[in-house]
Order: C-alpha cells, then structure tokens, then sequence
C-alpha cells in the first residue's frame, strides 16, 4: 500500500501557502502600497445597517469596488442615495474574513457643493412641509412677560453666557431654566430630544434652543428631522438661535421665532424692566386723572342738578308770592273794616263779645261801639 | 408671568374705563381703588432684583427643576 502523500507537509512554509497567509499578505502589499487616496465614484447598492454601518459600491463605467463606512465616521454625515457622484476619501485593503478587496471610507463628499446635506435637508423639510409644520400659521405668539425660562444648550458655552446676560439685565423677574444637551457628536441628536422631553413636563414660558456657530457639520443635530419634530411638538413657544444667520436650520424653520445670535434670542423672550415699570407709572397718572376726571363728572352733575333745584324753587316762590297777592286782595274784601267804613258800626260789651240782638242790650248795658275810626262807650236807655 | 399679564390688562382696562365712561363717583372709587391695588402687586412682581437660574440635571425625571 503507497504511502498517501502528505501534500500539507510537502506543500512545506516554501511550496504552499495558506488561505490567511495570502490574504494577510495580500492585505499588507495593499496598505503599503495604496495609502489612503480620495476616490471619485458612484454610490450602488447601498445599505445602512441597524450598527449604524454603511456598505455599499462605489463604481464607475469599468469597475466597482466594495466600501464600508463605520458608524463613527458616518454618524455626522445625511444618509447618501444610489446613483450619487461621491468623492470619498478612503483606505484600500482586504477583509480578510471574505476575502474582499475594499475600501474603508473616512471621508465621503458630494461632488455638488453640500450635495449630500442639501438632499436630506429637503427631504427632511418636505416631509415637515407635509405635515404642515412649517405652516407660518403654527408660529405661536411669544408670552409678553415670561417669568420661566427655559434654555437647552451646552452647559458650558458663550450661548449660554450671553442668553443669561441679556436676561439679567433686562427681565430680571424671571426664572432661567437650563437643560444642558449636547449639541455637536454623535450624541447630539439624542441628547437634545432628552433635553426637550424633559422641558416638555415643566411650566415654563417660552423656550431658547441655542448653538454657537460652526461648520454644516457642527450644527448636524439641528438638521435632525427628529429634532424638528420634537421642536415642532413642544408646548410653548420656542425660540432658535442656532449657528450664523445665513445657516438656516431645520430647527430655525419649525420654531416660533428665529433670533439671529444667542442674546437676540433672549431679547426676544424678554421685555425690558425698566420700560415696563415707566409704563407702570403712566397708569399710575392716568389712574389717578381718571378718578379726578371721575369725580369732575360728578360735580358737574350735581352742580347741574343744584340749578334745577334753585330755579325750580324760584318759580314755585314766584307762584307762592302771586298766590299771597291774590289772597290778601279777597282778604281785604272780606275785612270787617271795610263794612265799618260803609257806615255800619259794631257793639261789644267789657269782654268783646259783638252784641247782636235786643235780648243782649237790656236798660243800663254797657256797650263800646266800634266804628270806622275809632270806638266810643255808650249806655242802653 | 401669566399673572402679571393680566395684572397689567385688568390695570389697563380699569385707566380706560375710568377716563371714558361715565361713572358714578361710588363706581369710579371702587374702580380707582382696586387700580391702585393692581398697580402695587404689579410693582411689587417687579421688584425681583437678581435673575435666577437653575439647571435641570441629567437624572432629574419627576418633572419639577432641581437646584443644581
């Protein structure tokens, strides 16, 4: 019986080598002699996977070559379509598990200019759209006098700094609330949802979400769809004070109010102590010229009212006196003085009874007789 | 401040009536008293000198701030 020949051990370390032999072999020449490059390409057949991991090829008319980016390198970055010019900046090697030849993605780019971020940013502001969140009828008036605060920034930054600068200064009567997130990493978008949720819970006024400025990148989280959303859901009113102007975010565009810089956001929030407190003593004046102005109407009424008295009291005088004149006139008719001054004469006797019958006037009685001008006594025969 | 919103609207609706209605001098001293009454709270809401701020820690959950 022949021997079976040992082709593993004839096939020594010089005759044959072994699958990871090559392959990590394969791999090294690669890396030595393809440092990392940018590449230019077309995405195909992309994949995220729920690690957060990219793969897909990037091609062109000749060849494909297979790409992984990891979620640490990607998670800044909007999720890129089939079909898209990239540049990406990568580094050839072999995954030595398959076998593949691929690139490991550190940078990708669009060949547009914010190609990438323009495309999720309106995807993500048309499906805002749909929902009617951009609605400018949806802006919430911002509370005159708010006395809560509340404001979700770095807990460390110059947003914050300022935001409580302009607040002391101007509405010292209120409440600062600051809910610290992080607002730039991986993290960010989450870490701000939390913020918000939490505020969600807490009586407060009106709400500043602020971010220093800083590259497209930098303000990524404030580009989140799901950021908006939670923005869009709040209970009161929000204001945004995220990056430079011209950097309009998604968050800007579902607030209620967009400030400018972090301390017009506070402005905005708040009203001006000292001018509210002038317009306090403007009331003050006019409460008290209302009561004078009050008061006037009253006396003039009662002076009105005083006139009616008094010359209603003359007319019924005057009717009183014309009365008095017509009676003493009757008066006068009826005297006893004037019959007297006809020739007729009255006799009394020592107690002033008038004697009027022959009965009252036996012999000797004495009488006095009043007539005209005058009285005399007499006697009855 | 909701309450000093309405502080301030009552302030201004009461200066209104006041300078343009016709009232009875019993009304408008009701009127001028509880003015000056709205008035001194309003002030008094004001008068808080120092901003306060408190920060809403991490494991904070039961809704209500806490002092850092």
């Amino acid at each position: 019986m022949a021997q079976a020949i040992d082709l593993f051990t004839a096939a020594s370390t010089e005759g044959a080598w072994t699958v990871g032999e090559v392959t990590r072999r394969a791999r090294a020449v690669i890396e030595a002699g393809l440092p990392p490059l940018w590449i230019r390409g077309e995405i195909a057949g992309f994949k995220a996977w729920r690690s957060g991991h990219w793969y897909f090829s990037l091609r062109d008319k000749s060849a494909q070559i297979r790409c992984v980016m990891f979620a640490k390198q990607n998670y800044m970055l909007p999720v890129p379509v089939d079909g898209m010019q990239v540049f990406v900046f990568a580094r050839p090697s072999v995954y030595e598990e398959k076998g593949d030849f691929q690139l490991t993605i550190m940078e990708l780019l669009s060949t547009d200019k914010d190609g990438l971020w323009k495309l999720a940013f309106e995807k993500a502001k048309a499906s805002l759209m749909k929902d009617g969140l951009l609605d400018p009828a949806r802006k919430r008036r911002l509370p005159p006098f708010p006395r809560r605060i509340a404001v979700v920034t770095s807990p460390d930054g110059a947003v914050l700094r300022d935001i409580q600068s302009v607040v002391g200064r101007r509405w010292p009567v209120a409440e600062l609330i600051v809910v610290p997130a992080q607002v730039q990493g991986a993290k960010a978008e989450a870490s701000v949802c939390s913020a918000l949720n939490r505020i969600r819970r807490l009586p407060v006024d009106v709400l500043i979400v602020g971010r220093g400025g800083g590259s497209i990148e930098d303000l990524w989280a404030f580009n989140s769809e799901r950021v908006a959303r939670a923005i869009a859901a709040m209970p009161m009113p929000v204001i945004s004070a995220i990056g430079h102007e011209t950097d309009v975010t998604l968050c800007d565009l579902v607030a209620d109010f967009r400030a400018p810089t972090p301390s017009a956001a506070a402005e905005a929030a708040t009203p001006d102590r000292t001018e509210v407190l002038t317009h306090c003593g403007v009331l003050g004046q006019r409460l008290v010229r209302g009561l004078r102005l009050a008061s006037r109407h009253v006396v003039e009424r009662l002076n009105r009212t005083g006139d009616r008295l008094t010359r209603s009291m003359d007319h019924r005088l005057e009717k009183s006196r014309a009365l008095l004149t017509a009676h003493s006139a009757r008066l006068d008719a009826l005297s006893p003085l004037r019959v007297l001054g006809r020739g007729y004469a009255v006799a009394r006797d020592a107690d002033g009874n008038v004697l009027k019958r022959v009965a009252q006037l036996p012999s000797g009685k004495e009488f006095r007789l009043r007539v005209t001008d005058g009285e005399v006594d007499g006697r009855v025969q | 401040m909701a309450e000093f919103s309405k502080q301030l609207e009552r302030l201004e609706a009461i200066v209104r009536k006041l300078e343009g209605e016709d009232l009875d001098l019993d009304e408008a001293l009701k009127l001028f008293e509880e003015g000056v009454e709205r008035l001194r709270v309003a002030r008094e809401q004001l008068a808080q000198a120092e901003l306060k701020v408190k920060k809403v820690l991490e494991i904070e959950s039961s809704g209500s701030p806490a002092d850092q």
